[in-house]
Parts: structure tokens; sequence; C-alpha cells
């Protein structure tokens, strides 16, 4: 099992595995801001730009994972 | 600032960190004894008594004499001093003066807006709008100019980082691809060959440019470093509009000034909610921050431009502006004692004592992370996003060179295309989430209530 086949199996599953937290995680908060813009409709605007913000503090915990295969991908010769 | 260009350059040019410390020095002292000179001017020819006037007169000629000898005879040291290197020195003589434009510009960034509103018109100067944000990207641009040599020489040297290095292989496998398609139309082509070591690019105008002169030395220059000219090129264009909107403010706003106001007012809303009291003084950063990070964005979008932020080099900069921004407000603010005691996380009684030894490790790391994730956050983001629409226009162009169009020209250019309003959403949200946590980072270091500190610094810590 050489140094490039573990690298070409492990990054994009490594990728996979972050986005599934991710997901889930801009899953609750979703759920979250859905449930309360619906109880209080009048600070739906708040609401939705407090959810792009998280949506991007929680994708950026795939990026990390992205970028790290960006870094190492080159290694895969 | 010094001290981050300093880390740069320290592992391969000792003396070049060096010179710059001195140069630095050096003109930091220059302006601490014009400010005295220039103080101590005024108030002896104000000064109502003659006899204070005479005594002002006289401390003013003792300041300058020390001046002269200090500063000027430390220039002539360094001149002595036969190892110096030129470039960074004169790096370091710069710094100040940027710094100095910076305090310039801090004043104009976001109190220029509703001072405007506020005050009466004429009393905006025009010149101080154009001064800030030069100031800004003037030591973005120093900040990126110094560490390019540092990162070009690391594939020669020991790299210090794995992923400066393969970032630099990779932006010189992929030029290298670039060199190779030629002249003209094959561009989009020649880089989906050329992709295969490195991660591919979009040609730009640089490209394009350096295609027809290649002999040219400016022009190649340009094409090497084509993220700082784009940073440059970013800098002058939110300068530039904002300076066009700002120039002759009305109670009644016109277009560009309402659009202007209309974000800072916004931002002001957003960062006010978290900062309160203190916001004046940091908001002129925070808004600097945001504008250039979401035109450096946005401008990626443009066919034939190239976003400067989806380099880990940009992103870097402004990570450690920043990280360094609220380091040194921590340590304003709090004391030097008070910083280390919220580092300590703030220990109020035995437990908080006997936990010492393991919270300051545990929050100087979580310190640590800030601009790692602040950089790598904004990279990922943004380089992410031009690798996708690389692909689909790379897509495109094979499709059409194979003849295919009825393929190419509906679904890949849709694709393309819905992937470019994608590209136009995370760049604004991305720069809005730069800016916010730069807020944040920034509301924590003030003093703010103490007893839900330790379990917020956890949490803070614990989601990086």
């Amino acid at each position: 099992m050489n140094f490039a086949a573990t690298l070409g199996l492990g990054l994009p599953i490594g990728i996979g595995l972050a986005a599934i937290g991710s997901g889930i995680g801009i899953g609750f908060l979703g759920q979250g801001a859905m449930g309360a813009m619906g109880r209080q409709p009048d600070v739906l605007p708040k609401l939705q730009v407090a959810m792009i913000i998280g949506f991007g503090f929680a994708e950026a915990l795939t990026i990390y994972a992205f970028v790290t295969m960006f870094f190492l991908q080159g290694k895969i010769q | 600032m010094a001290l981050a260009l300093s880390a740069f350059l320290l592992p391969a040019h000792p003396l070049a960190a060096a010179s710059l410390a001195a140069g630095q020095i050096l003109s930091a002292l220059n302006f601490f004894f014009l400010e005295k000179l220039v103080k101590l001017f005024t108030q002896a020819a104000i000064s109502e008594s003659p006899a204070e006037a005479s005594l002002l007169r006289l401390r003013l000629l003792l300041v300058a004499g020390a001046k002269v000898a200090v500063v000027y005879g430390g220039a002539f040291a360094l001149t002595r001093w036969q190892s110096l290197e030129l470039w960074p020195l004169i790096g370091g003589l710069t710094l100040p003066l940027a710094a100095l434009f910076l305090k310039a510009i801090m004043l104009a960034v976001s109190s220029g807006p509703e001072n405007l509103l506020r005050r009466a018109p004429s009393t905006a100067g025009s010149s101080r709008n154009l001064a800030k944000p030069a100031a800004f990207f003037l030591l973005a641009g120093a900040l990126l100019f110094a560490a390019a040599p540092a990162r070009a020489q690391e594939p020669q040297a020991a790299p210090a980082h794995a992923a400066d290095s393969a970032t630099a292989g990779a932006v010189q496998a992929a030029e290298g691809g670039e060199a190779h398609a030629g002249a003209g139309e094959a561009h989009t082509e020649g880089e989906a060959h050329g992709g295969g070591g490195g991660v591919e690019h979009l040609p730009n105008w640089l490209t394009i440019l350096n295609d027809f002169f290649p002999k040219n030395s400016v022009i190649h220059w340009m094409h090497e470093n084509e993220y700082l000219v784009f940073a440059w090129l970013a800098g002058v264009v939110f300068l530039g509009i904002t300076w066009f909107g700002m120039r002759k403010p009305t109670m009644v706003p016109g277009q560009i000034q309402n659009a202007i106001e209309w974000m800072v007012e916004s931002m002001e809303d957003v960062c006010g909610g978290m900062l309160g009291k203190h916001l004046p003084k940091y908001f002129p950063y925070i808004i600097a921050v945001f504008f250039y990070v979401l035109t450096m964005n946005l401008i990626g979008i443009i066919p034939g431009f190239k976003s400067s932020t989806s380099t880990l080099d940009v992103t870097l900069a402004l990570a450690l502006i920043t990280f360094l921004y609220v380091q040194f407000t921590g340590l304003r603010n709090l004391g030097l004692l008070g910083y280390i005691d919220h580092l300590a996380g703030s220990p109020r009684d035995v437990v908080g004592f006997i936990m010492l030894p393991v919270m300051i490790p545990v929050h100087i790391l979580g310190e640590l992370a800030k601009p790692v994730s602040l950089s790598c956050r904004l990279f990922g983001n943004i380089f992410g996003e031009d690798t996708l629409i690389v692909v689909f226009v790379g897509a495109t162009a094979l499709c059409l060179k194979a003849g295919l169009i009825m393929l190419a020209v509906p679904p890949m250019l849709g694709i393309s295309a819905l992937f470019m309003l994608l590209q136009a959403l995370t760049s604004i949200v991305q720069a809005l989430i730069f800016a916010l946590l730069a807020t944040v980072y920034l509301y924590m270091m003030l003093p703010h209530e103490e007893h839900a500190h330790g379990n917020e610094e956890h949490a803070q810590g614990s989601s990086h």
C-alpha cells in the first residue's frame, strides 16, 4: 500500500466525512432559523442574516478538509 | 507588522530581517522626534507669556538636537554597517509611514459617511477619503511584497511549511502549464492539459499580456506575482469608487453615495450590536477589511480578472494583520497583566488557579488557531469557487473543441453561469464573515462580563 494510493483513497473520503459533519451542522442551523422565522416573522431579516453567517461558519470546516486536499493532491504521482 | 515580516524573512535571510527591524526603528524614531518638535513649535508660537515661550524654544532646540543626533547618527551608522540589505531597509523605513497613513485614514473609513450626514458637508475632506484605503492596501501590498521573495526562496531553501511550498509548487506548475499553452484562444484547453501536476487557473489579462510580450520583464514580473497586481487593482478600484462616490456628499444622496452609506450603516448596525460603545475606535479597521475583501472577491467573477484572495498568501496576510491588531488591542486595553489574566481564563477562585497550567496553553492555542481559521476559510471558499468555475468552463471548452456545440452551449454555459451566481453569493458572504469574525475577536478582547467568561471562551476555542 504505497503512499500515493493511500492518499488517493483517503483524501476524498476525508472530504466526504467533513461534509457529513458540516451538513448536519447546517441542517441544525436551518432548523432553528426556520422555526424562529415561523414563530416571529417580523424579525425575519435579522434571522436570515444570522442564518447565512452561521452557514458560512459551518461550511468553513469542510473547507479546511478541502484545503488539505489541495495541499496534498500534488503528491499523488 | 514589522515583526510578522521579520518572522517571514528570518528563516531564510536573518540579515534582511535585522535590516527591516532597523529601518522600522529608525523611521519610528524619526517620526517620534518630529511629533515632539511640531508640538513644541506650535506651543511656543501660541504661548502667552514670553518666559514660557523662551523655555519652550529652549526645549525645542534640545529636542531638535537630540533628533539630529539619534536619527541621523543612526542613519549614518546604518550606512556604515556593510552587511545591510537595501530593500528590507527601505521597507522598514516606509512601514511607520504607512502606519501613519493608516491612522490618518482610520478617521475616514467609516466616520466618513455618518459624519457627512451629521455635520456640514464642507468639512469632509476628500483627500482623507482618498488616503484611507490607499494606506490599507499599501500595507497589505507591503506585507505581501515582502512575503513574496521569502516565499519564492522556499523551494530552494528548506521549506518552512509544507503548505507554502506546495502552494508555490502548485502555482508554478499551473503557470508552467499556461506557458505551454501558446498564444491566443488555446488558453482554456492548454490549462486543461497543464493542470495535471498542480491546480488549474483560468487565464487573466496578465497571462494574455505575457503571451503577447514574452520578453518584457515588467509584464513577466506582473505575471509571476499576479495575485499582488490584482490585490493592488482591487485596492485602486475600491478606493476609486468610494472617493468618487463620497466626493461631494449631499444630504439627499446620489446613487453611489447611497450604496456606500447603506453598506457602511448595515455593518455599523451589526458590529455596533456587539461592540457597543467601543465602535468608533475599531469600526474603521473592520469596514476597511470588509470592503477590501469584498472588492478582491468580487473582482474574480469578472472574466479576465482573478481574485487575489484565491491564494493563501493574501488571506494569510489579512488574517495576520487582523490577529496582530486584535492582540495589540487586547494588550492596550487590558494591560499586560490583564492580558495574561484573559489568557488564563480569568481565574477567580481556587479551581480557576488550579486549572491555570491547563488553561493558558489551551487559550494560546485558541488564539493561534484564529488567524489560521480566518485565512483558510476565506482562501478555501474563494479558491474552491474559482476551481468550480474552472472545471465547468474547461468542460465547455472541451465540448466546443470536440465539436459538440449542442452539448456545450446550453448545459455547460448554463451551469457555469449558475456557479458564477453562487460565486458572487459566496464572495459577499465570506467577506462579511471575515469582517464579523474580526469584530467578534475584538469584542472578546475587550473587557466584558466575567461570569460566563470561562465557558464562552472554552466554547469558542473548541469550536475551531
